[in-house]
């Protein structure tokens, strides 16, 4: 039972972040039905900035006092999503812009942001030196165990992740639903061009759509980096990951993007290493990623449209 | 919205467009500032290459070149009336090209020269004694590039002023610089005794002569409206065996009077040497014949004799040029062979044997026959009729509007090019056209039935290369589990073994998800990818031999009867294979686009309930593009594993699926030639960029050109004629706003 509420507990931590990414796709889907394959590289440089604005304040080693902790937490919360936004934004300009006014056939698209996807990760490399173990500095306690359930230790960086995340998914919640803002983008998700006839800029809507996945992607990169290490090609598996979970929860979905998030987190930790008897499990953990895999397809196969189904959509 | 350049009152500062494109131009400088440059630091030093990006002075200098653009971008426009003359276009071509020559392009392969380009080799020509002063003249530092920028500069100023006797002045000064550099080049090459495969020189004398050309142009052209475009198409156009008459031209005379032909160790002889060498050698009469007198007299007839039939149309004259251009084609290749046998027999030294040895001119010279001939044809099979020109959609879907027999030519042109180039080609280049080029073009033509032709976007159609790989591997005896005995195979009789597999996993796959919409095909295909690469990787019941994964995989050979053929070490042989394999699939697919299936996945592609409306089985047809395309990916699978010798896990990664949607995307969903010509460019581009920029940031730069080629040409390289026509017809694209995004289904929130 420890071990599986162990498990539990690491799934939930991967998986919140994975659905802070998988909301950024979403969001991107809803309103342009387009795969934002850059997302992943949004990610990345809210970790690179983050950490570039919070070595500025610590240093590896410092103590700080509890308010002073979660000060720098909110200020690198801030700052990558901040450069995730930017990025993002300026991703937008370049890579979807110019085509949308074009006319550019669908896979274009794909294909514009997958050559920024390689560009973004290859630049951060290069003037970043291409290390693969950058880790932010150290200034409190990660480990500690803060909170016991079920014999489960749930350390602080874990409560944090938890935390932060289910807070920013709960505000874009209230952003999309009650918001100005929020009415406009959904509008453009239902019908752009009607949308477009009741006064409501496509371009800015679009825009800022792409801010807001960017700033959630940032914000993520930041506790991704936080809690492990970060590196310029860091993006790339937890975004295939968070982009399986969108389509796990319904594309489209805000909320099945927060499901399937937490969803393949937790499955990914837990039915490899069933019977969680301490022994390495039936399946192992090597096979993480193929039982990831494995559940999507499943899932689709059974449920096309994923566990939530596009909302406002037409029967597929 | 508003594209206007005047601001009108009460508009708000940002809401200009000046303001948005001057900051688009320092943002795009900043960006170049940081891409360019040295790199890589410790870990103790994190961010240097960003701080000394955009730190030190030379930030300024790349904020300039913004400037400069955003000046350009702003200005150009007004300056355009005086600019637009004809021979504009080619002197920039032309230009570009000679720049690009003296700054990026090898001049030399010799490794006295440290890399060969011309800054380097130029800074040692002009102080080498040896070296002949004429040619020690040129290669002194500032000299090349004045004289290359005054001779611009007159056929600038000659075009723009249109003055005739400038432009001749102009044509004069071009000529001399290029063969100038020609000259001084050969003369290098000979000093340095080894063998030559650099490319500089030629591309620096072909822009020159395009400098020329535009300024002949200016000189003949007698009104301000015509162009050189129009004057090329009057000549060329329904000719359609002109162009190739011409390119044989070029060639011919290069392989005739200038190029090597045969080079054991240390000399280049060119035709009149080599006929010298092998003149007291027991050289068949036949080949001696065609070394002294013969070559020479049958390009002279075969040229005249094409040029005469494209010239006149003539189609009897014209197949009178096929006939003789092959047969010249033959005695050319057997000549060959006599030599580079019999230069191994007499010892010469460094002589290795058959086919060895030969320099470019014997292959130039292959080419322009090919060329000659394949010019009589092209004239024989065009008819009388000229070209017309395509009003509506259905004229281009009829093919009318292209010039008879000019995509016949274009053809013939690559095929010159895949038979005679590689040989002439460094063994480095010899080994990327193999196992780079060749196999990603196959399995690109293969993703392109998927995702251009049946428009399932596929992301893991590398699983079905390595599918293909380890079944090779299997059936050879190179993995932990050996077949029984009885079941041994060799690489080659694995390929239709490989189809099989490849068509059941292909169908396994897409039986239960092809009911799938666009996207979640794309993440379960994905998945699917990943799902075997981490099999391979993990090694159940140890048949996959884990990350170590199989290793010597014999090379494949043919014994039938009294043929035997063995595929050793040699790239060239393997690029002969796959361009046999490759063209095989080209005959299949070539005539798949427009049958019955291929209008059935053009249908789906555009709208799948309407194709099902109107009575087609949509799951079946979709399965089978994926099962072709698999298989084809099985093909080439089974070839890599045999070519290379051992595969791992690390050869089917995630990345490379997604690199061949890319491939296809990049060259024109959809269209045969596009994905090849995608995944060609797309391969070639990061072995030539090695010498241009660290090693590392290649992807960088390969991404950006990729962005850059979907902002700009978002149809790819070769668009496809049947896509054109459906999606866009000759009108204008709607308006922006309203294809902006599609209207359908979307994101919800709670209401």
């Amino acid at each position: 039972m420890t071990d599986f509420m162990n498990y539990l507990v690491l799934g939930l931590t991967r998986g919140s972040m994975y659905a802070l990414i998988a909301l950024g796709y979403t969001l991107v889907y809803g309103v342009l039905q387009l795969i934002n394959f850059a997302h992943s590289e949004v990610f990345m440089s809210g970790a690179f900035g983050s950490y570039l604005v919070i070595g500025m304040f610590v240093h590896d080693g410092q103590h700080l006092a509890w308010w002073q902790v979660s000060l720098v937490m909110i200020l690198g919360l801030l700052s990558g999503a901040l450069v995730g936004a930017g990025v993002a934004w300026a991703l937008e300009r370049v890579a979807y812009r110019p085509l949308r006014q074009r006319g550019a056939p669908k896979l274009a698209f794909l294909i514009s942001a997958i050559g920024m996807s390689f560009f973004l990760s290859q630049l951060a490399g290069k003037l970043f030196n291409r290390l693969s173990q950058n880790q932010f500095p150290s200034y409190f306690d990660q480990n500690k165990a803060v909170l016991h359930i079920l014999g489960a230790a749930v350390s602080r960086i874990q409560l944090i992740v938890i935390v932060t995340a289910l807070l920013m998914m709960f505000s874009l919640d209230r952003l999309v639903s009650g918001t100005k803002l929020g009415r406009s983008i959904r509008g453009v998700a239902e019908d752009a061009p009607t949308a477009a006839l009741m006064g409501i800029d496509i371009d800015k809507t679009i825009s800022r759509t792409f801010i807001i996945g960017g700033a959630l992607g940032g914000a993520a990169g930041f506790l991704f980096g936080t809690t492990f290490v970060f590196s310029n090609i860091m993006g790339f598996i937890p975004g295939v990951k968070a982009f399986a979970a969108a389509v796990l929860g319904g594309i489209g979905n805000i909320r099945g993007a927060m499901i399937g998030g937490l969803l393949l987190g937790v499955v990914e930790n837990i039915v490899p290493t069933a019977p969680w008897d301490g022994s390495g499990g039936w399946i192992g953990l090597q096979w993480t990623d193929v039982v990831a895999f494995v559940v999507l397809i499943l899932v689709l196969v059974f449920r096309p449209t994923g566990i939530l189904g596009e909302r406002l959509g037409r029967a597929a | 919205m508003s594209a206007s350049i005047q601001r009108r009152p009460g508009e708000r500062l940002r809401d200009n467009p000046l303001v948005g494109r001057a900051l688009g131009c320092l943002a795009l400088s900043f960006v170049l500032a940081l891409m360019i440059g040295k790199q890589e630091g410790t870990q103790q030093d994190f961010g240097l290459a960003f701080r000394e990006a955009i730190l030190g002075p030379r930030i300024v200098w790349f904020l300039l070149i913004g400037v400069l653009v955003f000046l350009l971008l702003t200005f150009g426009p007004r300056v355009q009336p005086y600019v637009h003359r004809p021979g504009i276009r080619p002197l920039a071509i032309g230009g570009l090209t000679v720049v690009v020559a003296f700054s990026l392009l090898k001049w030399t392969d010799s490794t006295v020269v440290s890399d060969g380009k011309f800054s380097t080799l130029s800074e040692a020509a002009s102080k080498t004694g040896q070296l002949a002063p004429l040619a020690r003249t040129f290669f002194t530092p500032p000299l090349p590039w004045v004289l290359f920028v005054v001779a611009f500069a007159v056929a600038a100023a000659a075009i723009v002023l249109r003055k005739a006797a400038l432009s001749w002045v102009g044509v004069a000064l071009s000529v001399l610089v290029g063969l100038w550099a020609w000259y001084s080049h050969s003369l290098v090459v000979s000093l340095l005794g080894t063998p030559d495969h650099s490319t500089g020189a030629l591309v620096a004398l072909l822009g020159f002569l395009a400098i020329a050309a535009a300024c002949a142009a200016t000189a003949l052209s007698a009104e301000e409206s015509a162009n050189t475009r129009g004057f090329v198409n009057r000549i060329f156009a329904w000719r359609p065996g002109m162009p190739l008459v011409a390119v044989a031209l070029v060639l011919g005379v290069m392989a005739f009077a200038i190029a090597t032909w045969f080079s054991p160790s240390n000399q280049n002889a060119t035709l009149v040497d080599t006929a010298s060498l092998f003149s007291s050698t027991g050289l068949a009469p036949l080949a001696k014949a065609y070394l002294s007198w013969l070559g020479y007299l049958l390009f002279v007839l075969s040229l005249a004799l094409a040029a005469f039939a494209a010239y006149r149309r003539d189609p009897r004259l014209a197949w009178g040029a096929a006939v003789l251009g092959l047969v010249s084609l033959v005695l050319n290749l057997v000549a060959l062979y006599s030599i580079s046998a019999l230069g191994a027999k007499s010892a010469f030294d460094g002589a290795n044997g058959p086919w060895d040895n030969l320099g470019t001119g014997g292959w130039l010279a292959s080419a322009a026959f090919l060329l000659l001939a394949g010019a009589g044809y092209v004239v024989a099979t065009a008819g009388r009729e000229r070209g017309t020109i395509a009003r509506t959609q259905s004229d281009v879907l009829a093919g009318i509007g292209k010039i008879p027999g000019m995509s016949k030519a274009l053809i013939l042109l690559v095929v010159a090019g895949a038979l005679f180039y590689p040989p002439m080609a460094t063994p480095f280049w010899q080994k990327v056209l193999v196992s780079e080029i060749g196999i990603y073009v196959l399995l690109a033509i293969g993703l392109n039935v998927v995702v251009g032709w049946a428009g399932l976007l596929d992301l893991g159609f590398i699983a079905f290369y390595a599918i293909g790989s380890y079944t090779t591997a299997y059936f050879v005896g190179a993995l932990p589990i050996q077949p029984p005995e009885w079941m041994r195979l060799s690489p080659l009789l694995c390929i239709p073994i490989a189809i099989v597999v490849c068509l059941i996993a292909g169908v396994s796959l897409g039986y239960p998800t092809l009911r799938l919409r666009g996207d979640y095909l794309a993440i379960v295909t994905l998945g699917f990818g990943e799902i075997i690469r981490i099999v391979a990787v993990n090694n159940p019941g140890n048949f996959t031999n884990g990350p170590k994964g199989a290793f010597g995989i014999p090379t494949p050979a043919i014994h039938l009867g009294p043929i035997h053929i063995d595929w050793g070490q040699s790239s060239l042989q393997y690029w002969y294979l796959l361009l046999v394999i490759t063209g095989l699939v080209i005959l299949a697919f070539n005539r798949l686009e427009q049958s019955r299936l291929g209008r059935a996945w053009a249908a789906i592609r555009e709208d799948e309930i309407a194709a099902q409306a109107t009575g087609v089985n949509t799951r079946n047809v979709k399965l089978l593009a994926f099962a072709i395309g698999a298989s084809t990916s099985g093909v080439a699978g089974v070839f890599f594993a045999s070519q290379i010798g051992y595969i791992n896990p690390d050869n089917f990664v995630l990345n490379n699926s997604i690199l061949v949607v890319a491939y296809v995307v990049f060259g024109g969903m959809g269209s045969l030639p596009g994905a090849m010509a995608g995944a060609a460019v797309l391969t070639w581009l990061p072995e030539f960029l090695k010498d241009q920029v660290p090693a590392e940031d290649r992807q960088m730069w390969i991404g950006a050109v990729i962005l850059l080629m979907m902002i700009f040409r978002p149809a790819g390289l070769v668009p496809a004629r049947r896509r054109t026509a459906e999606l866009h017809g000759f009108d204008d694209a709607s308006s922006a706003e309203t294809s902006a995004v599609p209207a359908g289904e979307g994101m919800g929130g709670t209401k």
